[in-house]
């Protein structure tokens, strides 16, 4: 049973293999943004507004809202990478109903990716925030011994966010497979929708886990005081 | 389970493109789309309060004006009721005046007519009165009613006291002695020898009497001598009959004035 999209190679170009982690990330992309183009191409700013804007208008709103829950001063300047970051893994996830579809999250490929985005984008949000130098003295704080366990931190937390939602998406995608080999009726179904479920939450929390990350670099130190921090360690 | 680290590559360049294409075709116009329906609705709400605020204050101006008009009514209502109230009194003063000139001349009229009844009454009265005493005197003394005046005249005068028969008799010197005696029916010629001779035994033994009828003595004769009168007639009779009608009547007519029944018919009778 093949489970590594990554290995499951579809065109390959003068020794560049096109596996289906890549082309599913196409289909992904595709479907969002044709879907997002065709809806937006039409927006009404009045009164009379279609369903499919309002379904828009309330994702975006959300997301806007749970940054803005998570201590963000600004939404908007975070809205298009963490919206992206959950509408992503979040559409990935869900269309694993489709049958013959792989996720392209269950490959340790992707979600690394996505990882090293938020390795990336937790100092550039924070020096955007604070400043080159309000960034580096996070390391130092509250003292400068604490330098290698800062760094550390901040390499595992990245290393954990990628494993965390890999091992989810991929365990569900393996538990399938291993369930319709034993039962192939009925069972398959159930945690078909347990892996719906699984997929929107790990969206949500990979979203969520990058806004803190995000976030309590971007701030002073106050992390302390800021029960939203607790989710580190999770 | 590795990592292709080829994959993770395209993967972040793909991840990045995603988020460039969603914040172009779906974060951006959503979010401004959202600004520009908020911005639109807030400014309709604050042309809304505008709105109110003016309309509330033109109700204001509004209701201001009603109380003035409403306090300028009144001011007229007031001013033409006490108008009114003048030209009401006005009214009933002159109507109450006119009344009184109407009652006054009425009360004149009524006056005239009572003299004038009152007038005729004394006038045939004293007429019946008259006829009636001369008949009665015809027909049961005898003789008529001239010559008992006569008689009467001649008592009188011989009755008189001695201060008015010297008056008379002064009179009769002053009057180159001519009398006149005046009757009220002409008098036979015993009559008038016997009071002739009357007067010229008691007053002026050379005096000379001219006889003359008048009419308003209805019943009586009147001497005169000079300025100097002596009377005997019906007339004070009548006088004193007519002072009574006239009681009577303005009796009569203070009761019905005053809306009282008459008494006794039979005092209007008598």
């Amino acid at each position: 049973m093949e489970i590594n999209p990554d290995a499951w190679v579809l065109y390959e170009w003068r020794g560049l293999p096109l596996n289906a982690t890549i082309v599913f990330t196409w289909v992904v992309m595709a479907l969002l943004v044709v879907g997002s183009w065709a809806i937006t191409a039409r927006l009404s700013e009045g009164e009379t507004v279609s369903r499919w804007q309002v379904m828009l208008e309330v994702i975006v709103t959300t997301i806007r809202d749970q940054i803005a829950e998570v201590g963000a001063d600004t939404p908007g300047r975070y809205l298009p990478f963490i919206g992206t970051l959950f509408l992503f893994i979040a559409a990935a996830n869900v269309l694993s109903i489709v049958p013959g579809y792989q996720p392209p999250t269950g490959s340790l490929s992707t979600t690394a990716a996505l990882a090293i985005c938020v390795l990336v984008a937790v100092p550039l949000f924070s020096i955007g925030e604070r400043g080159l130098a309000g960034y580096l003295r996070n390391y130092v704080q509250p003292t400068p011994l604490m330098l290698p366990f800062n760094i550390v931190s901040e390499a595992s937390r990245t290393i954990a966010l990628a494993v965390r939602l890999y091992g989810n998406v991929m365990s569900g995608t393996v538990i399938v497979g291993i369930l319709i080999s034993i039962a192939p009726f009925f069972f398959p179904i159930v945690m078909q929708v347990l892996g719906l479920l699984t997929g929107l939450i790990q969206a949500y929390i990979f979203a969520i886990l990058a806004m803190v990350y995000i976030g309590s670099a971007s701030r002073s130190r106050r992390r302390s005081d800021d029960p939203s921090t607790n989710h580190t360690g999770d | 389970m590795q990592i292709d680290w080829l994959t993770v590559a395209a993967q972040i360049f793909n991840f990045l493109v995603l988020v460039w294409l969603l914040q172009r075709f779906l974060y951006r116009p959503i979010t401004t789309a959202m600004a520009r329906r908020e911005e639109r609705i807030e400014s309709r709400l604050s042309e809304a309060r505008k709105a109110r605020a003016k309309v509330e204050a033109e109700a204001e101006d509004l209701r201001e004006k009603q109380e003035r008009l409403e306090a300028r009514r009144e001011e007229v209502l007031r001013e033409a009721r006490q108008k009114a109230e003048a030209l009401r009194e006005d009214l009933e003063d002159d109507l109450r005046k006119e009344i009184e000139a109407r009652r006054t001349s009425w009360q004149d009229h009524l006056d005239d007519e009572r003299d004038e009844l009152a007038e005729r009454l004394r006038h045939q009265a004293g007429h019946q009165v008259i006829e009636i005493v001369g008949r009665v005197l015809r027909d049961y003394a005898g003789s008529d009613l001239a010559g008992q005046v006569a008689g009467t005249f001649v008592d009188r005068l011989t009755d008189l006291d001695d201060e008015a028969r010297d008056k008379l008799r002064a009179a009769a010197e002053r009057a180159d002695g001519t009398a006149t005696l005046q009757s009220s029916v002409p008098l036979k010629p015993a009559a008038r020898s016997q009071i002739t001779r009357a007067i010229r035994e008691y007053i002026a033994p050379d005096i000379e009497v001219d006889y003359r009828e008048d009419d308003d003595l209805l019943l009586g004769v009147r001497l005169t001598i000079g300025e100097q009168t002596v009377e005997w007639s019906a007339t004070r009779f009548l006088h004193r009959l007519e002072t009574t009608l006239d009681e009577v009547i303005e009796g009569g007519l203070r009761r019905r004035a005053a809306g009282l029944p008459d008494p006794d018919d039979s005092a209007e009778g008598g």
